[in-house]
């Protein structure tokens, strides 16, 4: 068992500090460089940006140029999309591939959990996700515990830890409360919350310090009330995790600078999840989709997404929330989540715009490697 | 359990044997009453006004009027007297309210109505002095309704009108889904057919089963039903049925028959607006929709069109207001169902709701605070239900001709802070507030001497009121049930808490079938 | 039918404006005062002028009858497990005021009929629950600016709900519950543990002994749940004898006080004050009591101060105006009744200087009526809180 643990930890380890020599601002080596050209009739960026007739440049898994009528190295294989070509999607608040192992009942408080050391590589959800066009979830703590512990922004494919210590997860909402042990109740909650933050260790003392966003799951609109509240207390920053019942307090949403992980949609969800990120995105806040894998398919991120768009979100803004605006939340924003130059290769082929449900994906691209889609 | 039933009997008994002996001592219904004050309930109201009651029907209603000589004279100076209300429909009274059969037509409430019920000491105490006592709506097809008035220790001597109608539902009950039911209420009905067809087919092969079936049964023929008829009805007919000679038929499938040739009122429960469109289709194919009376869940309202189309009358739920969750917004949405009525002309009647503090003059002045005049909120519970039970020419006001019950209110009749003094029914007086030691406990907390200890937990049934956590959750989904949600954001645990803890209060009354 | 959400959200949107006039026929003001043609004038959230006798201006809403806005002290709006820390069985220093979720419907619904202030309190499974709150039933969504008075009251309860979820240690499960008590007998032993500890504590005192402290010398009243005969004697003896043993200054509020009515004297020579259960099911409650209909009669008869409550304004017959409906079908008077939903239960709130009564420079909180008032053929059709309309009349 012992060495088990060791091992994923080596794994974990190995991925924050990724064996393969991955090219960053192209400075030369002497190995040499695999490079791929993708032409596509569209790009989005992932920043809210489209460019028509695009072109991109990927050299040992990363992202060298973006742009139109770019000069393609002879020695670059070319592939051209008759579609659409988009950053690989990033779920928020995902426990796919973890096992069932990020929540403690033991203990309510863990705030040094790493929710990296539950990353599975080998796990099976992650081909489900990759088949989604999702190329990169957010392991984070379960929303039962008072303070879970930090998130992991892990790849899909390749055991990539892209991020370890990206959030400290809160739980705020009524989920943290117990039947039968402390909390039971919301003041016992915030007391026990407040005891921590003033007296702060570890992960909360980074989170106290401003130097780890943290994620606080709520439900109820009071729970959000309470949760802006608890962090405008501590000078916290970070996102809140749930949307359900944000609509009203969107504009207070806003003003607290918090970002919003909001709860994914199934097929015949009622309208108001949709309503709720639509009042978000027109107070402009910051917003990803969750995916509560493995209890949902990950096609959900998609669908929550494009449910979002009939509901009238734009759909610049919808496309961001699953790629760019994800990636910021997650604080990951420099490594994944656009089409830019110095980023990782993580793509999507898709045969039309990922936000409308008849789009279907041709291939996937993680790191530079092709994880869908049967040509290499 | 039977101590309770035990102990609610003698606290009964006590309170009826100090209740009650007015009604015997002087029972030729002949008396005078002079009151401060007679709502007539038919156009007029006066003051110093005199009642005559002979023979338990009125003959004078007035300002100083003259009187046989000697008449017993009661003076009510203070009083203000009020015909009794009117009870449209209630399932109290009886033991136990249901029967688990699909098609019982044959029941007749007669057999199971308990005259020491405490139902009816509360109806008098309330000011209710007649009553449709109905089954419950477990049946598809239920039995025979009684109306009675809350006084007299045998169903005979409290007999206003037997065989009042026929209980049937369109709500499904006992494992039902809605298409079974209404597939079982139609089946009634063209079973019936199909045993008319087959005993007058039998009659023309010249058979004689359905004779014989009878004197098996133990049924003899009288002057009216020695003869075989012709059908009569709307809706649909069997040539040939003359032959027939009417004692011969099953006793199953008569009262049905009654109902297809219109000759019995109908109330029909639906406890939902679908059913109401299921109920009234049922009753046109089979010609008894203008002898039907619908027995309304609150929901119904949404219905309304439909019924006032038609012309029907209805008996409302209880529950006056409607409450609906949006879950979107997670807002009520409130609406008052007997305004939904009112505006749509069609005529309605109140019931109680099962907690004497929540009796009809409760439900006639809940009515007034929420749109409706006075008059029409007093006709809901005396002059509509009398006629919607085809008593119009006998209850519901102190007019000449009708019968003679007089409830003597301390003030007005609506007014919380007024109390029943004294009820007078056919002419006997047989209730006197001075000496119901019930009333002096629920008030006081008083227990007299030589009656029996109250127990509060013996008898008690909570009951379905105003209560809106009985909600109906909005769905667009037609295919679903209304969902009820609890209240309460979800409890992690129960407690034996507060007695007005809501959501358990439905639960019960289903459980009981009450009402329903 | 009403859609009263769109109401309010729309007298809200239009930002109702902050001064206004409101006529009646009559005029209660909840002191004793009856003003017949009566003109309320309101400003910047607060009452600018009573004129009687006068005719109604055009622009004034013009309803039947004009009562203090109402007052509950037993609203529970926060009657969820949720608002109470169960892990231990006195928690004297929680605060309600941080578990109330204002947008439950329970707010509106005791807004619609009349209430305006309403006291929160945590739910009884505990025998020390916490600090009880004072606050408007409407008004912004934040619990801050809707405070009327933060630490209005203990909150605990007597009786048999604080230690039903409790059981032995042997034989099951090892949670919270494993515990003392498991009677009333045990609750009532955790109640003067706690405040003989309280009285007696050395050294620097905790958060709990601090509040328990403030309710020993009077500060806070104890708002104590008791039903039952045997726990209203048991909350009046336990008071007695800390008022003996330490301050004598200590107040006793009795919430429920289903059988207060058997025990009047005694409330009495306590002094202590009854928050009176709503009245239904012919008296029958909580813990087997028996809630006689004349008990706000016999305990006022007697000098006790009562206040009523509606517990969840469920519907027309258990909102706040008809519990003093059928107070006055007990025997109380209108006027006494009146005072039962306003200035009585303002006092034992200590938030008298604020609302309670009409009364020029108190808050403009108003129940627009449209009949006699405490009628069950009557009711709210208008509210005005801080002076804004927030329940139009139709």
């Amino acid at each position: 068992m012992l060495h088990a643990i060791l091992f994923a930890s080596a794994l974990a380890l190995g991925g924050e500090a990724p064996a393969p020599v991955i090219m960053t601002g192209g400075e030369p080596e002497a190995a040499p460089k695999v490079v791929t050209a993708f032409k596509a009739k569209r790009l989005y960026l992932g920043d809210g940006r489209a460019l028509d007739d695009g072109m991109l440049i990927v050299a040992d898994g990363v992202i060298t140029a973006v742009g139109k009528d770019l000069d393609v190295p002879a020695t670059a294989a070319v592939i051209e999309h008759d579609g659409v070509i988009s950053p690989g999607l990033i779920a928020l608040s995902s426990s796919d591939g973890a096992g069932g192992e990020l929540y403690d009942s033991t203990r309510i408080a863990l705030p040094d959990a790493d929710a990296a050391h539950a990353f599975r590589p080998a796990s099976h959800d992650f081909a489900r996700e990759r088949a989604a066009g999702i190329t990169a979830v957010v392991l984070t703590p379960d929303e039962r515990s008072l303070v879970g512990g930090t998130s992991a922004v892990v790849k899909t494919n390749g055991g990539v830890v892209v991020k370890r210590g990206a959030q400290l997860a809160l739980g705020l909402s009524s989920a943290a409360l117990h039947d039968n042990e402390f909390p039971t109740s919301y003041d016992g909650a915030l007391r026990e919350l407040d005891r921590l933050f003033d007296d702060p260790e570890g992960a909360i003392s980074k989170a106290a310090a401003g130097n780890l966003p943290v994620l606080m799951s709520v439900g109820d609109r009071a729970e959000i009330q309470r949760a802006l509240a608890f962090a405008a207390r501590h000078h916290l920053s970070g996102a809140l995790r749930g949307s359900y019942w944000a609509e009203e307090l969107a504009p207070a949403i806003k003003a607290s600078g918090f970002a919003v992980v909001c709860d994914p949609f199934d097929v015949g969800d009622e309208s108001r999840g949709a309503r709720s990120v639509k009042a978000l995105s027109e107070a402009g806040v910051r917003f990803g989709f969750g995916l509560d894998a493995p209890a949902r398919h990950p096609d959900c991120l998609r669908f929550a997404a494009a449910s979002c768009v009939r509901a009238g979100v734009d759909p610049h803004v919808a496309r961001r929330a699953l790629t760019g605006d994800a990636a910021q939340i997650a604080g990951v924003g420099g490594r994944i989540g656009r089409l830019a130059r110095g980023l990782d290769a993580d793509l999507v082929l898709w045969s039309g715009d990922p936000i409308q449900l008849s789009s279907s994906i041709e291939a996937v691209y993680i790191d530079g490697v092709r994880v869908v889609g049967g040509e290499r | 359990m039977k101590n309770q039933v035990l102990s609610a009997l003698s606290t009964t008994l006590a309170a009826l044997a100090i209740a009650l002996p007015a009604a015997a001592q002087n029972g030729d219904g002949n008396l005078v009453i002079k009151a401060g004050k007679v709502i007539t309930n038919a156009g007029e109201t006066l003051e110093n006004g005199t009642i005559v009651i002979q023979n338990g029907r009125i003959t004078a209603v007035g300002k100083d009027i003259e009187y046989p000589w000697n008449a017993q004279v009661r003076e009510f100076p203070d009083a203000v007297a009020f015909p009794g209300f009117v009870e449209a429909h209630t399932t109290r009274g009886m033991d136990r309210a249901n029967e688990n059969i699909d098609v019982a037509a044959f029941l007749n409430v007669r057999d199971s109505i308990d005259p020491v019920n405490f139902y009816y000491e509360d109806a008098l105490r309330a000011g209710i002095t007649t009553i449709n006592v109905q089954q419950g709506a477990d049946c598809v097809v239920g039995g025979m309704g009684y109306v009675v008035k809350p006084v007299g220790m045998t169903v005979e001597q409290m007999t206003v009108r037997p065989n009042s109608g026929l209980a049937m539902s369109a709500s499904p009950k006992r494992g039902k889904s809605r298409a079974t039911q209404a597939q079982a209420l139609r089946r009634a009905f063209d079973d019936l057919h199909r045993y008319l067809d087959e005993t007058v087919q039998e009659k023309k092969e010249g058979k004689d089963y359905a004779t014989r079936e009878a004197m098996f049964q133990g049924r003899e023929p009288d002057e009216e039903t020695a003869k075989g008829r012709p059908m009569t009805g709307s809706a649909w007919k069997v040539e040939g049925l003359e032959l027939v000679p009417r004692w011969e038929l099953d006793e199953k499938q008569a009262p049905l028959l009654s109902v297809v040739e219109g000759k019995t009122r109908v109330f029909l429960f639906c406890g939902s607006p679908m059913e109401v469109m299921t109920a009234l289709s049922i009753a046109s194919e089979n010609g008894f929709l203008h002898r039907t009376v619908l027995v309304l869940d609150n929901s119904c309202w949404k219905a309304a069109d439909a019924i006032a189309e038609r012309g029907v009358p209805v008996v409302l739920d209880p529950n006056l207001m409607y409450v609906e969750r949006d879950p979107l917004t997670g807002e009520e949405q409130r609406t008052f169902v007997p305004k939904v009525f009112q505006d749509k002309g069609i005529e309605f009647a109140l019931r109680s709701a099962g907690n004497s503090g929540q009796s009809l003059w409760y439900q006639a002045a809940i009515c007034m605070a929420n749109g409706l005049t006075r008059e029409q909120a007093i006709a809901a519970t005396t002059t509509v239900p009398a006629k919607l039970l085809g008593l119009g020419d006998r209850v519901g006001s102190l007019e000449k001709g009708k019968d003679g019950n007089v409830v003597l209110f301390s003030g007005d009749p609506l007014s919380v802070r007024s109390f029943v003094q004294n009820v007078v029914i056919e002419g006997n007086l047989v209730y006197d507030r001075a000496t119901d030691t019930r009333a002096m406990h629920l008030d006081s907390g008083a227990q007299p001497d030589n009656t029996a200890p109250y127990d509060p937990n013996g008898d008690w049934k909570p009951h379905c009121c105003d209560d809106p956590t009985h909600e109906h959750v909005v769905k667009t989904d037609e295919g679903e049930d209304p969902q009820e949600v609890e209240e309460a954001p979800a409890k992690k645990h129960n407690h034996p808490v507060d007695g007005d803890k809501d959501g358990d209060k439905d639960k019960d009354a289903d459980k009981q079938g009450e009402d329903k | 039918m009403m859609t009263p959400g769109l109401l309010l959200s729309l007298a809200l949107g239009v930002g109702a404006p902050a001064a206004g006039t409101y006529y009646a026929d009559v005029v209660y003001t909840g002191d004793g005062q009856t003003l017949e043609r009566c003109a309320v004038t309101v400003a910047d959230g607060k009452i600018t002028a009573l004129t009687p006798g006068v005719s109604p201006k055009d622009d004034a809403v013009r309803v039947k009858a004009i009562t203090p806005g109402m007052i509950d002290l037993s609203a529970r709006v926060a009657n969820s497990p949720y608002s109470v820390e169960e892990t231990y069985e006195v928690t004297p220093d929680f605060r309600v005021a941080n578990t109330l979720d204002l947008f439950d419907v329970t707010w509106e619904r005791h807004l619609q009929s009349g209430v305006t202030t309403v006291m929160a309190s945590p739910y009884d499974d505990n025998c020390i629950g916490g600090l009880s709150v004072v606050l408007k039933t409407g008004g912004a969504k934040d619990v801050e600016k809707r405070t009327v008075r933060a630490d209005a009251a203990l909150r605990g309860a007597f009786g048999s709900q604080p230690s039903s979820r409790n059981h032995p240690a042997y034989g099951a499960p090892d949670d919270i519950f494993s515990r003392r008590p498991t009677t009333r007998m045990g609750v009532e032993w955790e109640w003067r543990k706690s405040f003989f500890d309280a009285l007696y504590a050395q050294g620097e005192l905790d958060a709990g002994t601090k509040v328990l402290r403030r309710a020993l010398t009077g500060e806070l009243p104890v708002f104590a749940q008791a039903w039952a005969t045997q726990d209203v004697r048991t909350a009046v003896f336990l008071v007695e004898e800390m008022k003996a043993e330490g301050d004598a200054k200590m107040r006793l509020i009795v919430d429920c006080g289903a059988e207060a009515w058997r025990e009047p004297e005694l409330l009495v020579r306590s002094g202590a004050a009854v928050v009176l259960a709503p009245y239904d099911h012919d008296g029958r409650t909580t813990d087997g009591a028996f809630y006689a209909l004349e008990s706000a009669k016999t305990l006022t008869d007697l000098g006790v101060t009562v206040a009523l409550s509606s517990h969840y304004a469920a519907g027309p017959g258990s909102v706040l105006g008809a519990q003093a409906g059928y107070a006055m079908r007990g025997g109380l008077t209108f006027d006494q009744a009146l005072a039962a939903v306003t200035i009585n239960p303002a006092r034992l709130a200590g938030v008298d200087d604020r609302v309670g009564s009409l009364a020029v420079g108190k808050d403009a909180d108003l129940a627009l009526w449209n009949g006699t008032p405490f009628e069950l053929s009557s009711r709210v059709v208008g509210v005005v809180l801080d002076g804004d309309l927030v329940v139009a009349p139709e």
